[in-house]
C-alpha cells in the first residue's frame, strides 16, 4: 500500500491508516469491500480510536498449462536421462514455479530449498527404503527389516517436524522467510501418540488426530516473527469424517445392493450350489472375474473418493481458522466436492495419458484451490518483521516425498 | 539499457521493488547493473552497492521475477528477465539452470523431452531392469536361496493350492531317480529336491496339472501332470526344464525385477498404496509375463541340451507342451493365472529347431 507506482491486483478499500493497531481480531465475516456498520465514516478518521479496517487480498496464480507443460517434460526428461541424479532439481523447479505465480497483495511467493542438499537425503532415505523392501522380502533378514521398520516408526515424527520445519523456511514472501518451530514433545504427541490413539481406537480418535496435527502445524508457523493460530476445534474434524465415512456407506449400499443381487440370480441360473461348492462351474464364466474385479476397482475409487473429500473439506476449516500475527486470518471457499471431482478427473486423465497429463492437472487443481482462498487483513501486509529460525534439515523433506507421509495439507 | 562498465553510471536502470530483508514492506527501487557489481537505488533513501560476487541470482523461471539475494538478506526483484540474463551471462551464473530455462521455452525440446523419457523408461523398464535383475540374482549368496524356497513352499500348502500326493510309493521312487539323474546333470550348489504333490487338494481351483520350480531347487510337480504324462520321457522334460530355470536363478531374478518395477512405479507415481498403484500393477503384469516368456525360452534350451544328451530328441517335451496347451485352452476357461508357460506354440516350434540344429 505504501508503493502507487507497481501494479497491485487488490486495491484496499481504504487507505490503511498508519495507526492500525495490531492485536483486534474480530474480522466481519461478510464481503469486506463494503465499509461494516460498526466502523466509523471515512472522512471522520479518529486516529486515536480507529477501529481496524478489514482489507480482502485475493490469492492469485499465474501459472499457465502450456508454459507449466514444457518445464515439467523437460526436467522430467532430465531426471530420467541423468537416472535420477537431477531428481532433486527437478522437484524444486517445479515447486518453484507454483510458489513463483502464486501472488498475494502484488508479491509472489518464492520456494528457496537447495536442490544438492535434497539429493544428500534422497540417497539416505532411499538406501534404508531399498533396503526395507529387500530385507522384507526373506525370512532370514527378516530381524533386520523389522529393525528398520521400528527406527522409521520412531523417527516419524521428528521426520515431520523436520519436514515442516524445511518446508517453512524454504518458503518466502515479500524478502520474509517462514519458519515452523514445533517442538519435538509436540510432534511426538501430534504424529506419536495420536497416530497410536486414532489405531488403537480402531480409528474413532482419528479425527482428533487431525485436529491435533493441524494445530501443531499452524500455531507453530512463523512468518517473520508473526506467529500463526489455529482457532478450530475438534468437533468439525468429527463432522469431516463422519461425512467421510457416511459417503463410503451410501455409496456401497447404492452399489453394492444391486450388485449382490446380480451375483445371486446370476448364480441361481447357473445352477450354482453353495452346499458343494463347485469352483469349476463357477470359474468357467468369466463373469464372476470381470465381477470381481469390477467390484474391487470400485472399492478401491469409492475409498479413494472420500479421502480426498476429507483432505480438501479439513484444508478448506484449516484456512478458515488460521490467523497470523493476530493481524491477518485466511479463508477458503472452495467446495470440498469440486476438489473431489477436479482430483477423480485428474486421475483419470494422468492414467488415459500415460502421464503427460500431470502438468495440465495440477495447474488445473492448484489454480481452484488458490481461486478459493483469500487473505484478510486490519493491518497492512507490509508490516511483519524479521523473525529468527532455527536450523533446517532436508531429510524430513525427502523422506515425505519418497516414502509418501501424508501432511494432508 | 545496464551499464556494463561500472556500477556507479546513471541510467534508466531496471524497475523493480526492494525488501530490505528486515521487514515485509516493499520499497520501490531501481537496478543498475554493472560489470563490477550492482547499485539499488531506493527512491528517497539512498544506494546501496554490492560486489558481483556477493549477488545471489536466483535461477531464472518461465514468467516469474527474477530475485537478487545480497549478503544482508535484502533482495530486489524486477520483472525484466532479458537484462538480468544478459547480466549473468556475462558473469557465468546459472549457466546451467539458465540453460535448462532455454529448453523450456520451446515447444520443439518440450517434444523432444517427451519422446526421450518414453524411450529411456522403455529401454530401462525392458532391457535395464532385466540386466540388473540377472546380475543380482547371480550374486545373491546360495544360502539366502533357502528361505525363498521354505517361504514358497509355505504360502502354497497354507492357501490349500497343493496337498500330499496320492502317487504310490514305488511310482514316488521312480520319479525321484529320474529328478536325481536331471539334478546331477545341471550341477550347481542349490539344494534340490523334487517334491510330488496333489495339485487339486481341494477338488479343483488348485493348481492343476502343473510345475515349477523354486530358486534353490525344490521342484514340485503335480499328480495332474504326471496322470497327462504318456512316458516318462515326458516328465524328465519338465523336471530338465524346471532344473534349467534353477541354474539359470530365473526365480530370484522375477524376484528382483517385481521389486524394481514397484520401486520405479512409487517413485513415479508417488506413492504406495492407491489406486493409481493398483492402476500400474497391471502393465506391471504385462512386463512380467514378457520376461517370463524370455526365461521359458532360456530354460527350454537347458531340457533340449539334456534331451538331445539322453534320448538325441526333444520331442517328448514337445508332446506335453501341446498336450498342456490343449488342456489349458480349452474354451471358456479361465486364464491360468499361476501359468508359467505362455506362447507355447512358439516353444514348440523353438524346440523342433534346436533338434533340428543338433543333426
Amino acid at each position: 500500500m505504501t508503493d502507487p507506482a507497481l501494479p497491485r491486483t487488490p486495491e484496499p478499500t481504504v487507505p490503511a491508516p498508519g495507526t492500525a493497531v495490531p492485536g483486534r481480531h474480530d474480522l466481519p465475516s461478510a464481503p469486506e469491500r463494503l465499509p461494516a456498520p460498526e466502523l466509523p465514516a471515512p472522512e471522520l478518521p479518529a486516529p486515536g480510536l480507529a477501529a481496524p479496517h478489514v482489507t480482502t487480498y485475493p490469492v492469485s496464480f499465474t501459472g499457465s498449462t502450456g508454459e507449466y507443460f514444457r518445464l515439467w517434460i523437460v526436467n522430467a526428461a532430465l531426471s530420467v536421462v541423468t537416472l535420477g541424479i537431477y531428481l532433486p532439481w527437478a522437484r524444486v523447479r517445479n515447486r518453484q514455479y507454483f510458489y513463483g505465480h502464486t501472488w498475494v497483495d502484488g508479491q509472489n511467493f518464492e520456494y528457496r530449498a537447495d536442490p544438492l542438499k535434497l539429493l544428500r537425503s534422497y540417497v539416505v532415505v532411499g538406501a534404508l527404503f531399498g533396503a526395507f523392501t529387500l530385507t522384507q522380502q526373506s525370512e532370514r533378514l527378516w530381524g533386520l527389516s523389522v529393525l528398520i521398520g521400528l527406527v522409521f516408526a520412531l523417527l516419524y515424527p521428528w521426520l515431520v517436524a523436520q519436514s515442516m520445519r524445511f518446508q517453512a523456511v524454504n518458503t518466502v514472501h515479500r524478502g520474509l522467510r517462514f519458519h515452523f518451530d514445533g517442538s519435538l514433545k509436540g510432534a511426538y504427541v501430534a504424529y506419536g501418540a495420536a497416530n497410536v490413539a486414532a489405531s488403537v481406537s480402531s480409528g474413532l480418535a482419528l479425527p482428533w488426530a487431525w485436529f491435533m496435527q493441524r494445530r501443531y502445524q499452524i500455531d507453530n508457523l512463523r512468518y517473520g516473527s508473526a506467529r500463526g493460530l489455529f482457532r478450530g476445534d475438534v468437533a468439525p474434524m468429527y463432522l469431516i469424517a463422519l461425512t467421510g465415512v457416511g459417503l463410503l456407506v451410501g455409496a456401497g449400499l447404492l452399489l453394492g445392493v444391486p450388485a449382490v443381487v446380480t451375483l445371486v440370480a446370476w448364480m441361481a441360473g447357473n445352477g450354482f450350489d453353495l452346499d458343494s461348492m463347485d469352483w469349476d462351474s463357477l470359474g468357467s464364466g468369466l463373469f464372476f472375474l470381470i465381477f470381481v474385479a469390477v467390484a474391487y476397482v470400485i472399492l478401491i475409487s469409492l475409498n479413494g473418493v472420500a479421502w480426498q473429500y476429507v483432505r480438501a473439506a479439513t484444508m478448506r476449516y484449516v484456512l478458515n481458522n488460521a490467523e497470523l500475527g493476530g493481524v491477518v486470518r485466511t479463508g477458503a471457499t472452495f467446495n470440498p466436492w469440486r476438489v473431489v471431482w477436479i482430483t477423480v478427473s485428474n486421475g483419470a486423465a494422468q492414467l488415459l495419458t500415460l502421464g503427460l497429463a500431470t502438468p495440465w492437472a495440477d495447474i488445473r487443481r492448484n489454480r481452484y484451490l488458490l481461486e478459493g482462498v483469500s487473505v484478510r487483513a486490519i493491518a497492512p501486509l507490509d508490516d511483519f518483521a524479521r523473525g529468527t529460525g532455527g536450523p533446517e534439515s532436508a531429510l524430513g523433506e525427502a523422506a515425505t516425498e519418497l516414502l509418501d507421509i501424508g501432511l494432508g495439507f | 539499457m545496464p551499464d556494463l562498465n561500472g556500477t556507479d553510471q546513471a541510467g534508466p536502470g531496471l524497475p523493480g521493488v526492494f525488501f530490505d530483508g528486515h521487514s515485509s514492506r516493499d520499497h520501490p527501487a531501481t537496478l543498475h547493473l554493472g560489470a563490477g557489481g550492482v547499485r539499488v537505488r531506493l527512491e528517497g533513501r539512498g544506494d546501496h552497492h554490492w560486489r558481483a560476487d556477493q549477488v545471489t541470482l536466483d535461477a531464472p523461471l518461465p514468467g516469474v521475477r527474477r530475485s537478487l539475494n545480497f549478503p544482508d538478506g535484502s533482495r530486489f526483484e524486477t520483472p525484466d528477465d532479458p537484462s538480468i540474463r544478459d547480466w549473468e551471462r556475462q558473469h557465468g551464473r546459472n549457466r546451467l539452470l539458465g540453460g535448462v530455462r532455454r529448453l523450456e521455452g520451446s515447444w520443439g525440446t518440450a517434444l523432444g523431452a517427451v519422446a526421450v523419457t518414453g524411450a529411456v523408461l522403455w529401454g530401462f523398464v525392458t532391457f535395464g531392469i532385466p540386466a540388473l535383475a540377472r546380475q543380482a540374482a547371480a550374486v545373491t549368496p546360495v544360502g539366502v536361496l533357502a528361505s525363498f524356497d521354505r517361504e514358497a513352499m509355505g504360502v502354497l500348502e497354507g492357501q490349500n493350492l497343493i496337498g500330499p500326493s496320492d502317487l504310490s510309493a514305488a511310482r514316488q521312487a521312480q520319479l525321484q531317480a529320474a529328478f536325481r539323474d536331471v539334478s546331477g546333470w545341471a550341477g550347481g550348489p542349490y539344494g534340490y529336491r523334487l517334491l510330488l504333490r496333489d495339485g487339486e487338494p481341494a477338488g479343483s481351483g488348485g493348481l492343476g496339472a502343473n510345475a515349477f520350480a523354486l530358486p534353490n531347487g525344490t521342484v514340485v510337480m503335480t499328480d495332474q501332470l504326471v496322470a497327462l504324462a504318456r512316458s516318462d520321457r515326458e516328465l524328465v522334460g519338465v523336471l530338465a526344464h524346471e532344473a534349467g530355470h534353477v541354474t539359470q536363478r530365473h526365480g530370484l531374478a522375477s524376484v528382483y525385477q517385481a521389486l524394481g518395477l514397484s520401486l520405479i512405479i512409487t517413485a513415479v507415481t508417488g506413492d504406495v498404496v492407491s489406486a493409481s498403484t493398483f492402476a500400474a500393477a497391471v502393465p506391471v503384469a504385462l512386463v512380467q509375463g514378457g520376461y517370463s516368456r524370455a526365461a521359458e525360452t532360456q530354460s527350454d534350451e537347458v531340457a533340449a541340451r539334456f534331451m538331445l544328451e539322453r534320448y538325441g530328441t526333444t520331442r517328448p517335451l514337445q508332446t506335453i507342451l501341446a498336450r498342456l496347451e490343449a488342456q489349458d485352452g480349452g474354451p471358456g476357461s479361465v486364464p491360468d493365472l499361476l501359468g508359467t508357460h505362455p506362447g507355447t506354440d512358439a516353444r514348440i516350434e523353438h524346440l523342433r529347431q534346436l533338434e533340428d540344429a543338433a543333426r
